[in-house]
């Protein structure tokens, strides 16, 4: 998110300039690692044994191999952690076995890391035989077991030192990472931007490591964490079970000793603890940084808490605030807040609004005024990952506040009372299970129809939509974007509800598919009695099917009146710039402008009214106060052009029509 | 008549599906002659599996077509050999695509790909003259300031401002063509007359023709000087927008008008209308592939292929009834009733 502002036009009127560009990605990491309490830990842990590693003959305090000592000494000023049965330093033995850890881990993890890239983005990119052959070795690796089968080639090669060590680890560790890579090349192949590099006449060599690759920086990086807190695991395992070359120094051969010395029954407890108080350090050090890394890439997984202030009224599930039946949802100082690093973003603020049996609501306005935020609040979606909470108000839907209600009862009534259709069919549609399979998901989870019903429920359902029952046991992909469309459609009917939610449920089809579902939902409407709460970016698409328009921006309800007079005398500069934004296929053509500038970061939005910066009427006061809603005609105008309940059309004369 | 900037004759792209042995054939392209002058905005609508987008990619060179030439300022496509002549191709015809949060490489700040683009067809520039022309693109995109822009990380940026990152690309290859995929439809409606702006001032000031493929006829009225309207792999009509858009012929043009949402439009809904979708051509018989879904199909719509024929000053309608009976049947369904068309289109 940035304060950014969207020019309209390159010539036309003065454009808002780019905010300064950020630092740079390696600052944003920079400041990413140092609030990761995680990352900090590892990085300081892997520090430590780096200095370690590298620095060994200036921080030990003997000769890790002079066996000059009295043998078996506990622990005291002169040796820290006591000497070994053969009288050498354990301190000293330590931190010279560092250097070998260090350099396992980084020269296995690099290796298997090489191997993972070039086998699992070749096998992805070049597809068809060398694919199948390639994710052949992959699979065979992955399941046969690991350890027994280094045992047997360190075995073989016994005594063989750390070269082979580093080359048999390698060779063995890179399977789980070829196949991530595998799948997440499989899945950019098809972006448009690596087809923008073709069509730019960009080599395929190009293609894969310059385009590809720094795409999936934080995958490999994981990979190559995790293969050297595998190689570190694996190496000091080897060396213990006497594997490794026993002259070497390395916490591996320090156990391996000071087993065969019966260290732990013979006082000299710290010889045998220690090494595995190092391997476990350098261990956690590489899965902290893993998981910091995976943090950091993935915002989502970091939990984030907001405190509530003030829940829905009394715990119980009727309320008396909703007196008149035919209201059947009824909204009340809504507000609705996001954790972020930046403090709590109220994506809906103190919003009020209500729908009546049988009605069709339309809710619009641009991506980001808090549209869908409103509507995953009403139905209560809003858990992980979307981590918003419901700060404060009430929202009635038959009697009952939502607010209050506990995921229990709402599983009673959802989809029984109230049901949802999603953005994307596509995505809304699970593409392994036929549609019959989760229309009997559906009928399973809120219902105990037996298996019968469900099939001619489900037939029957998709007979309302237009849909042939003959495609009820057909795959989400085997139907085409509207048919997928009308399925969702066909589920949220399955028990008759009195509300469907819909966002945006068009906006991947054309204009004849929109047009003809648009009619479709209307129709059905009129039949079954069902109100419908329908959010949309584009304001002509519902012009023709909506009672009632509720406009957002930026968090607050802007305006929201009947759909007719909205059209016909559209109030609220920025219900008027959204009326004039879209071209229209009849009358003249006319030069359009858009609206200036785009909708603010709601982390910091602007002081007074918030469309101010945008509109093209504003005053000195607009940016002093923030208006309230005012009532004109029964229509409710957030603008204090209106304060006086006048319609002042003649300031509203519209500031960008000219002819082309 | 002069030789327009790009040209194809029979432009036909088949693709196999089905099973390994299956010798089915998606038709996707058929038989498509179309033209597009020097500086002329030409609208491609079509709904979706009309076969739109795959003629964008063939004039991009992604897909080679199964039969039929491109000739591009008279030489064909086909005899481009060397990889330095199709590099000059791409540059002289570059694309943007439709989801601009999928047409820029995350990874990179905006600047890569325009320096790229530099880089690979326009060696001769050198370091500074690279710097420049970046930030003359981006300045000509609107992203101002054009040296803080090319900084940018994509996340950074909305989707409207991603698009004209798509747009600066393709000018930074000085070219002459530039094929534009959908490229407002992922767009919110608020911000997509500002590539449309954006898009005739590149015309106007630096000359480049474009291919501006939609399923919103009314942004294409917006822009475009000619329209083609394709249904199922064919062209069934063209001709200048108003003329096509005012007094639409072919009846699959009027469905297409029809379903436009217009507020400006007398408020009210029309009880019926047409669910059909454009068919997935496989293996095609003789006949209007529209016939099915068409209110005045006759008998000889369904053993004879229409061809693309003029009816009237530079249109071309490909409808045996358009072409029998063009005054009694079709006239008078102009824009102004379309509610009935959509209607007739339903009853069948």
């Amino acid at each position: 998110m940035t304060a950014t502002v969207e020019p309209t036009t390159a010539t036309s009127g003065p454009d808002p300039p780019l905010a300064e560009a950020r630092r740079g990605f390696g600052a944003d990491l920079w400041r990413a690692v140092a609030r990761n309490r995680k990352a900090l830990a590892g990085l300081v842990l892997l520090v430590f044994f780096l200095v370690l590693a590298v620095f060994p003959g200036q921080i030990a305090p003997h000769d890790p191999q002079a066996e000059s000592y009295l043998p078996g000494l506990g622990p005291s000023s002169h040796h820290w952690f006591g000497t070994t049965a053969y009288g050498q330093d354990v301190l000293s033995q330590l931190i010279w076995g560092t250097r070998q850890s260090v350099v396992i881990a980084f020269a296995v993890g690099g290796l298997a890391t090489v191997l993972a890239v070039l086998i699992g983005v070749s096998a992805a990119y070049l597809g068809g035989v060398a694919d199948g052959l390639l994710s052949l070795l992959t699979d065979v690796l992955l399941v046969i077991p690991i350890f027994p089968l280094i045992i047997v080639i360190a075995a073989y090669e016994k005594n063989s030192g750390l070269f082979t060590l580093v080359i048999v680890l390698g060779a063995l560790g890179w399977s789980y990472g070829a196949r991530q890579l595998r799948s997440q090349t499989l899945s950019l192949r098809t972006r448009d931007f690596l087809e923008s590099a073709r069509v730019r006449g960009e080599r395929k060599l190009y293609v894969i490591v310059f385009e590809i690759l720094p795409t999936m920086t934080s995958l490999i990086v994981a990979t190559f964490l995790g293969g050297a807190l595998y190689a570190v695991l694996a190496a000091a395992g080897l060396q213990f079970i006497g594997l490794g070359d026993p002259s070497s120094q390395s916490w591996g051969t320090m156990l391996y000793w000071a087993e065969n010395n019966e260290a732990l029954g013979a006082n000299m407890v710290l010889w045998a603890i220690m090494p595995g108080i190092c391997v476990a350090g350098l261990g956690a050090a590489f899965a902290l940084l893993n998981y910091a890394f995976d943090e950091i890439s993935n915002p989502a997984l970091r939990m984030r808490r907001l405190d509530r202030t003030i829940r829905g009224s009394s715990k119980g599930d009727r309320v008396d605030v909703s007196v008149d039946p035919e209201r059947i949802l009824e909204v009340r100082g809504l507000t609705v807040a996001y954790a972020s690093d930046e403090g709590p973003v109220v994506a809906v603020e103190r919003v009020d609004f209500d729908v009546n049996r049988g009605e069709f609501l339309g809710i619009v306005g641009e991506s980001g005024c808090g549209k869908s935020t409103l509507l995953y609040a009403i139905t209560r979606l809003l858990g992980p990952p979307f981590a918003g909470e419901i700060m404060e108000g009430q929202i009635v839907f038959q009697g009952r506040d939502m607010v209050a209600l506990t995921e229990r009862q709402l599983r009673h009534i959802r989809w029984r009372e109230f049901s949802v259709v999603m953005q994307s069919a596509m995505n809304a549609l699970n593409p392994v299970l036929t549609i019959a399979a989760q229309m009997r998901d559906v009928c399973k989870t809120h219902s105990n129809m037996t298996a019968k019903e469900i099939e001619e429920r489900s037939k029957e359902v998709l007979r309302l939509v237009s849909i042939d029952p003959i495609h009820l046991h057909s795959y989400p992909h085997q139907l085409s974007g509207g048919m997928r469309q009308r399925a969702m459609i066909a589920m949220a009917l399955l028990f008759t509800p009195d509300l469907i939610v819909m966002d945006e449920p068009t906006s991947a089809l054309d204009v004849v598919g929109q047009r003809s579902l648009m009619v479709q939902i209307k129709e059905l409407q009129k039949r079954l009695g069902f109100a419908v709460v329908f959010v949309t970016h584009d304001m002509s698409l519902v012009s023709h099917f909506s009672d009632r328009l509720l406009v957002m921006y930026a968090a607050h309800v802007a305006e929201f009146g009947k759909t007719r007079q909205l059209f016909d005398q559209p109030r609220h500069p920025y219900t008027r710039a959204l009326l004039e934004a879209f071209p229209s296929i009849r009358g003249p053509r006319v030069h359009l402008l858009g609206i200036p500038g785009s909708p603010p970061d709601l982390a910091r939005p602007p002081a007074g009214c918030r469309f101010s910066p945008r509109c093209p009427h504003v005053m000195a006061r607009c940016r002093s106060a923030q208006p309230p809603l005012f009532d004109v005609d029964g229509d409710l105008v957030r603008c204090i052009l209106y304060e006086k309940g006048a319609a002042p059309d003649a300031t509203l004369a519209t500031a960008s029509e000219g002819a082309v | 008549m002069t030789e327009p900037l790009l040209r194809t004759v029979g432009l036909t792209r088949h693709f196999r599906v089905g099973k390994l042995l299956s010798r089915q054939s998606l038709h996707a392209v058929d038989d498509v002659d179309l033209t597009i002058g020097k500086g002329e905005i030409v609208a491609l609508v079509g709904e979706s599996g009309s076969g739109k987008s795959t003629i964008a990619r063939l004039l991009a060179r992604v897909y080679k077509p199964t039969k039929g030439e491109i000739y591009f300022e008279g030489r064909p496509l086909s005899r481009l050999r060397s990889r330095k002549r199709r590099l000059a191709y791409s540059s002289d015809v570059p694309m943007v695509f439709q989801d601009p949060y999928s047409s820029i490489n995350p990874a990179y700040r905006v600047v890569h790909g325009i320096a790229r683009a530099l880089r690979l067809h326009r060696g001769g520039l050198g370091r500074k003259g690279r710097r420049g022309e970046v930030e003359r693109v981006l300045d000509a995109v609107g992203l101002v300031p054009a040296a803080a822009a090319a900084r940018k990380f994509p996340y950074e940026l909305s989707g409207g401002q991603r698009q004209r990152v798509g747009f600066a690309q393709a000018l930074a290859f000085r070219p002459k063509l530039i094929i534009a995929d959908e490229p407002v439809s992922m767009l919110d409606v608020s911000i997509r007359i500002g590539i449309l702006n954006l898009m005739s001032e590149l015309r106007e000031r630096e000359g480049v023709s474009f291919l501006y493929i939609t399923h919103d006829v009314a942004s294409a009225r917006y822009i475009a000087d000619r329209v083609l309207v394709m249904y199922a792999g064919h062209l069934v009509e063209e001709g200048p927008t108003e003329d096509v858009l005012q007094r639409p012929k072919h009846p699959y043009t009027q469905l297409l008008l029809s379903a436009v949402p217009d507020p400006r439009a007398e408020l009210g809904v029309s009880d019926k209308t047409d669910v059909g979708e454009a068919p997935k051509v496989v293996d095609p018989k003789e006949g209007c592939r529209f016939q099915p879904r068409c209110p005045y199909a006759i008998a000889r719509c369904e053993t004879e292929t229409p061809v693309l024929r003029e009816l009237g000053t530079r249109r071309l309608v490909a409808c045996h009834v358009a072409e029998a009976d063009p005054q009694d049947l079709l006239d008078g369904n102009d824009a102004g009733n379309e509610q009935s068309v959509a209607g007739r289109v339903g009853r069948r």
